[in-house]
């Protein structure tokens, strides 16, 4: 597999909820192993097309190809798409009533049907990853919120997706804990994980970030390396939004 | 040096709670213990049932009532009492209302005694009552298996969101909770025969039992259901799991808990329910009752059913409260 190959392809993304139109059009790339960060005022659909790209938001209208494939053709088994999409989001989500291996294994054994020992071994591996082998046995509950995250960031990687879809992973985690997330983060990115991050972490960005897409509006209004946008921006909307969290 | 939040002495009056003097009188032990002595005395005063005219009987006795009231109120609203004073005074409370019912109400006891109490006509009949109440408990059982089964699998298809299936599923839910179960249970014993179709009246029983409170399970499984966060449910949705994976391993073991204790209730309900089973004849616990009133011509055996629903629905009442108290507690 070539590095260049085009990972995730949306032509003319549309997305209404009832008369409201969120997305009005997206049409964008990314390539495998690429880093792409999503950011855009509050509103401006960001979370809504990470969502559709997963079709966890079922788009209006317009084509999604992972890897070549249109999935939005009706024989589609979207659960097949999603194995190979990673997806952690802003509440960590993880499963209350399971502790932390047990979250990590689940998914593993009931649909790529390995065997608990196998997921086990495989489980351990990745909560040593987030450096969190020691937690194997806590409950979501008895977690910080940002191990919570750690453990929903390896529960997604247990599934060996081809990308990983980030939903502002950090806006919900006391300052303190926001590093933590980051780091880990940062490794994936450096080994060569293709990235989809809806994020505001300006130091992540600069750093891990081959490409910063601006959204406003349901659209994105403006693309570019986090050197061009963040020294060059061009746009009024991006200049305005930067000025305030700059 | 002086802390400036200290509240020196003459500001502590802003604060303090004043009552007017009527109420500090009231409160006083020595004014509750007098109006307590003028009580008893008023007691010993009354005139026995025959002794005075009926209109001097009402006056005095509903005046001793409305005193002994306040009496008892102004001792049980006082928070600087002891609870066990507000015991005391409560069980006096009723001893008092009974020792005037029991002589002022005209009932001649001797034949309550004969008719309601009377354990002799019972005797070698109390099998008869204990197979009854088995009976009854193996109807609650098996329509308690079918109520649970009838709510998970509506409570489930109607996590469907299939238009065409909720506008169904709601007219099932919404007959059942409104009509009694006594008409479910007659038209299905009675009406039914007519269309071709013989349950029998423990066939009868069961199906009207399951599929009534299986309508207020339902309704209690869909609230355990929806009380699952739907970040739930996008987490295993975005892992690849089916929608009926995500209902089996992530969204039903969070749900239960939460629906055990009003379903718990429900089936308590039920239980107490079966008793509608006697007007089809099933051999229950008040049939059983019913058929030895009528052939002791003496009501005993009702009261000996009240007594055994009791015994065996106050222990299931109270382990129902305890489970809803853990709930909260979690």
């Amino acid at each position: 597999m070539n590095k260049n190959d085009v990972m995730i392809e949306t032509v003319d993304l549309q997305k209404y909820f009832k008369d409201l139109h969120v997305l009005k059009g997206i049409n964008t790339q990314v390539r495998r192993s690429e880093v792409v960060a999503i950011m855009g005022p509050s509103g401006s659909g960001k979370s809504t097309f990470l969502r559709c790209l997963n079709r966890m938001e079922e788009p209006t209208s317009g084509h999604i190809y992972v890897e070549g494939i249109d999935i939005m053709a009706p024989y589609i088994d979207i659960n097949k798409v999603r194995t190979e999409i990673g997806m952690v989001f802003q509440s960590f989500n993880l499963f209350p009533h399971l502790n932390s291996i047990e979250n990590i294994k689940l998914a593993p054994m009931h649909v790529r049907k390995i065997s608990d020992k196998e997921a086990t071994e495989r489980g351990m591996q990745l909560l040593e990853k987030v450096g969190l082998s020691d937690k194997a046995l806590a409950y979501p509950e008895q977690l910080s919120g940002g191990q919570q995250q750690r453990v929903a960031i390896a529960r997604a990687l247990a599934m060996q997706p081809q990308i990983m879809f980030f939903d502002e992973p950090t806006s919900a985690l006391d300052p303190e804990m926001i590093g933590e997330v980051l780091d880990v983060m940062r490794t994936m990115a450096k080994e060569g994980m293709t990235m989809i991050v809806v994020s505001h972490e300006m130091g992540f960005i600069r750093e891990a970030a081959d490409r910063i897409l601006f959204m406003a509006d349901g659209l994105i209004v403006e693309e570019g390396t986090p050197e061009e946008i963040f020294k060059n921006a061009q746009h009024a909307r991006t200049l305005d939004f930067l000025s305030k969290i700059l | 040096m002086n802390s400036t939040h200290e509240i020196t002495g003459d500001q502590t009056h802003r604060f303090v709670r004043t009552h007017p003097m009527w109420f500090k009188v009231i409160r006083r032990p020595a004014f509750v213990w007098a109006t307590f002595v003028l009580l008893v005395l008023y007691a010993i005063l009354l005139p026995g049932r025959e002794a005075a005219a009926p209109a001097v009987m009402i006056v005095s006795i509903s005046l001793f009532l409305l005193l002994i009231l306040t009496w008892s109120a102004n001792v049980l609203a006082d928070r600087n009492q002891s609870e066990a004073v507000k015991m005391i005074v409560a069980l006096l409370l009723i001893g008092v209302l009974g020792w005037l019912f029991y002589n002022y109400s005209g009932a001649q006891w001797d034949k309550v005694a004969d008719f309601f109490f009377n354990w002799e006509k019972l005797e070698g009949s109390w099998w008869i009552l204990f197979r009854g109440l088995g009976v009854t408990l193996l109807l609650a059982a098996i329509s308690a298996a079918g109520t649970v089964l009838i709510g998970l699998v509506v409570a489930i298809l109607r996590q469907f969101k299939s238009d065409t299936l909720n506008f169904f599923l709601k007219i099932y839910i919404d007959v059942f909770r409104s009509v009694p179960m006594i008409v479910v249970m007659v038209v299905l014993f009675f009406a039914l025969p007519y269309a071709g179709i013989s349950f029998g009246s423990i066939l009868s029983t069961i199906v009207a039992l399951s599929i009534g409170y299986g309508a207020y399970a339902a309704e209690s499984f869909r609230a355990g259901i929806e009380s699952v966060h739907s970040g739930q449910i996008e987490a295993a949705r975005s892992l690849g799991l089916s929608r009926w994976q995500t209902i089996r391993m992530i969204v039903l073991p969070q749900a239960i808990p939460v629906v055990i204790p009003p379903l718990t209730g429900n089936l308590v309900a039920m239980l107490k329910e079966t008793a509608v089973a006697s007007v089809v004849a099933a051999p229950e616990l008040l049939k059983r009752a019913r058929e030895l009133y009528t052939s002791k011509t003496n009501p005993t055996p009702l009261i000996a059913a009240a007594i055994i629903y009791l015994i065996v629905l106050v222990p299931l009442v109270r382990i129902v409260n305890m489970l809803e108290k853990r709930v909260k507690l979690k």
